[in-house]
């Protein structure tokens, strides 16, 4: 009985294709909207986690915090301060630097570029590996004599000296009021998919690296330090374990002493943006519903249209459920089909989105498979009322019908 | 519920009665709000299992309800009325929808037909909702259309078939689940004389073959096909008499006058005998 219902309403369903056609458009829509939404989010959210990796799931910055009201200058870290906390927590600790850059202007001639140089430790690639195409990283001598020497991206190195292969090439730069000339050691190359690079713009200005000793000599202050844990270091067991050393060494309370890691940051960009495609993807939910009213609509007109029908069938022995189930799978067949397209539609925009953004799209197939039965239940939902109106027609009064 | 097997009531599929009708003191009021309308008073009547009965009447006379009552598609307000032994009279709609699907064979004066749906899937329908299996209802509906000249036009849609092969598909409709009692509705209604002939020839046929058919009329020339012919006015039954069928008397008028066969057929054999 199930295949013959099924049969009727693909009959019903195809001798009149431009009307189900344009009744599904509506579910068709909102669920092509759903997918779409959600797996644009949840592209996003990878892009972001991917960036944050970038950035290093291991790091974190610790400082006194900005809200205490009495700040003094023993608030800051110094060079040797940094070593010791290097010493105490070595095994827990894999790279600390004093989160240290400059932005300044590379002069080559004529040719001015903007750039922002990171200061950086020579062990800096242990935790953040560089793909270095020319030449080399910084190195320990680099960093103990405090060297004139960086490492280029190669698209700055490309501007600045019109190709990427510019080892041992000079330019001029001002570092701590300082102007000096500084020597290319080693170009790298980063790959970043176009959403990406979107969504961590930095600008116009060009990146690279530079011993952290030239940027922050000795003497030099700084507000935060900024380190790696070691694999397998727990950043959450280890944060009050530093906290509680910094605040001794400052003599601060614990609760003056702040430390931001990259994982909290992560798991709150990550929370905001799920919410985001939550609301969105609820929003576009509603265009379901008015997709459900259009159907329930058309299955009234059909109702109508077929009293007659549903005389004969009356007539020739069919119950009320009988005509009740034959309508509802009408209904049901019709909203599930549009939901199928629908996710056609929707899995195709976030595809053709992700190849003209050269970006992974993630399709979840929890939410396709919520799309699917959220639209048969739509289609079932608003099909009660036509079906049940057909069901209980007088059959005396439906064979008279013209 | 959709897989749920399919019950129907014993009493429906094993009852056989000779008087295949039964009429006591039946009265059908219509209530229309402000004035209750009499539409039949007190009628009593029988037909008995292989008749063929013609019910007459000018619109208005009743006749039209009568059919409904007799094809369960009414109730009647006072009295019973027994269809193959079974009182119809207080049984909810859906063993009554069981009883016109097993025991009814309809035959409307407008055909009738399911629009956009072959003549075959027409035929098919009332086996479909006895749960026949689609190769059984296939055969079988194929064999119907076969037995009333249609076997080669199973594929074809009511719209482009004439009147009176719609005719035939309906009555091949009607015979689909061998039932006992075949309820014709001014079936030459909508046809010309020539199809109307060929029609009631039919309907003699399966008569002959040992079908009950009862069918309401107010043409004297259709009503002359029967055996019996029931004449109605004001909702009541006014006279009721054996009539000798037109096909016989052609006959008897050519060869031998014959002793007039009164309507016997003493033992239907529901399959059988149609099949």
């Amino acid at each position: 009985m199930l295949r013959e219902n099924m049969s009727m309403a693909l009959h019903a369903i195809k001798s009149n294709k431009m009307r189900s056609f344009l009744t599904m458009l509506g579910i068709i829509i909102g669920i092509g909207a759903v997918i779409a939404i959600v797996s644009v989010g949840d592209s996003m959210r990878n892009v972001f986690t991917d960036a944050y990796k970038d950035v290093g799931i291991n790091r974190a910055l610790i400082l006194v915090s900005w809200e205490v009201t009495d700040f003094r200058s023993s608030d800051y870290f110094d060079r040797d301060e940094m070593e010791r906390v290097k010493e105490v927590f070595h095994d827990k600790i894999a790279y600390i630097d004093t989160n240290s850059s400059v932005d300044t202007e590379a002069v080559n001639r004529l040719k001015k570029v903007k750039f922002d140089f990171q200061g950086v430790d020579y062990n800096y690639t242990d935790v953040q590996p560089q793909n270095i195409i020319y030449g080399r990283f910084i190195n320990e001598a680099d960093v103990k004599k405090a060297a004139n020497h960086v490492v280029l991206e190669d698209k700055g190195a490309v501007q600045l000296f019109g190709t990427a292969d510019c080892v041992g090439r000079t330019f001029r730069m001002t570092v701590n009021k300082n102007t000096q000339e500084f020597t290319v050691v080693g170009v790298y190359h980063k790959d970043l998919s176009p959403l990406a690079a979107m969504l961590l713009n930095n600008g116009q200005k060009q990146a690279g690296f530079i011993p952290d000793t030239v940027v922050s000599p000795k003497g030099n202050m700084s507000q935060v330090l900024n380190f790696y844990v070691r694999d397998g270091v727990n950043m959450k067991e280890f944060q009050p374990e530093i906290v509680k050393y910094i605040a001794k060494t400052k003599g601060r309370k614990e609760s003056d002493i702040r430390v931001m890691s990259v994982v909290d940051q992560m798991g709150n960009v990550d929370s905001k943006l799920s919410a985001m495609s939550a609301a969105v993807g609820g929003i576009a939910a509603i265009s379901l519903l008015v997709g459900g009213i259009g159907i329930m609509n058309i299955m009234m007109v059909s109702v109508t249209e077929r009293t007659r029908e549903i005389g004969i069938r009356k007539a020739l022995g069919a119950r009320t459920r009988d005509i009740m189930i034959q309508f509802l799978t009408e209904s049901a067949l019709m909203s599930a089909c549009g939901g199928v397209i629908g996710i056609i539609l929707g899995v195709a925009i976030v595809m053709i989105g992700g190849a003209v953004l050269k970006t992974t799209v993630i399709v979840r197939p929890s939410v396709v498979v919520m799309a699917v039965g959220f639209s048969g239940l739509v289609g079932i939902f608003f099909g009660i009322y036509p079906a049940s109106k057909a069901a209980k027609a007088d059959p005396i009064e439906a064979l008279r019908y013209e | 519920m959709w897989k749920k097997k399919e019950v129907i009531p014993d009493y429906i599929t094993q009852n056989v009665s000779e008087d295949l009708i039964k009429l006591v003191d039946m009265v059908k009021i219509y209530d229309t709000g402000s004035i209750k309308v009499l539409g039949l008073k007190r009628v009593n009547l029988t037909i008995k299992r292989g008749e063929f009965v013609a019910i007459m009447g000018q619109s208005g006379s009743g006749k039209s309800t009568l059919m409904n009552i007799l094809g369960c598609l009414d109730r009647p307000t006072m009295g019973h009325y027994f269809l193959d032994g079974i009182d119809t009279a207080d049984l909810p709609s859906d063993d009554l929808s069981a009883i016109r699907n097993r025991k009814i064979g309809f035959v409307f004066q407008s055909f009738n037909l399911i629009s956009r749906t072959s003549a075959l899937k027409n035929v098919e329908l009332p086996m479909t909702y006895a749960h026949i299996s689609k190769k059984a209802r296939e055969k079988r509906a194929l064999e119907l259309l076969e037995r009333v000249g249609l076997g080669t036009r199973y594929e074809h849609m009511p719209n482009e078939l004439s009147g009176g092969q719609r005719q035939r598909v309906a009555i091949a409709r009607a015979l689909a689940n061998e039932p006992p009692l075949i309820l014709a509705d001014e079936p030459t209604g909508n046809l010309d004389s020539a199809s109307s002939v060929e029609i009631m020839e039919l309907f003699s046929k399966l008569h002959n073959e040992g079908a009950t058919v009862v069918l309401v009329t107010h043409e004297e020339d259709i009503a002359a096909f029967t055996n019996r012919i029931i004449r109605f006015r004001d909702g009541s039954l006014v006279s009721d008499t054996p009539n000798i069928p037109v096909s016989k008397r052609e006959k008897e008028e050519s060869e031998e006058p014959e002793e007039p066969e009164e309507p016997e057929e003493p033992e239907y054999q529901s399959g059988d005998a149609l099949c």
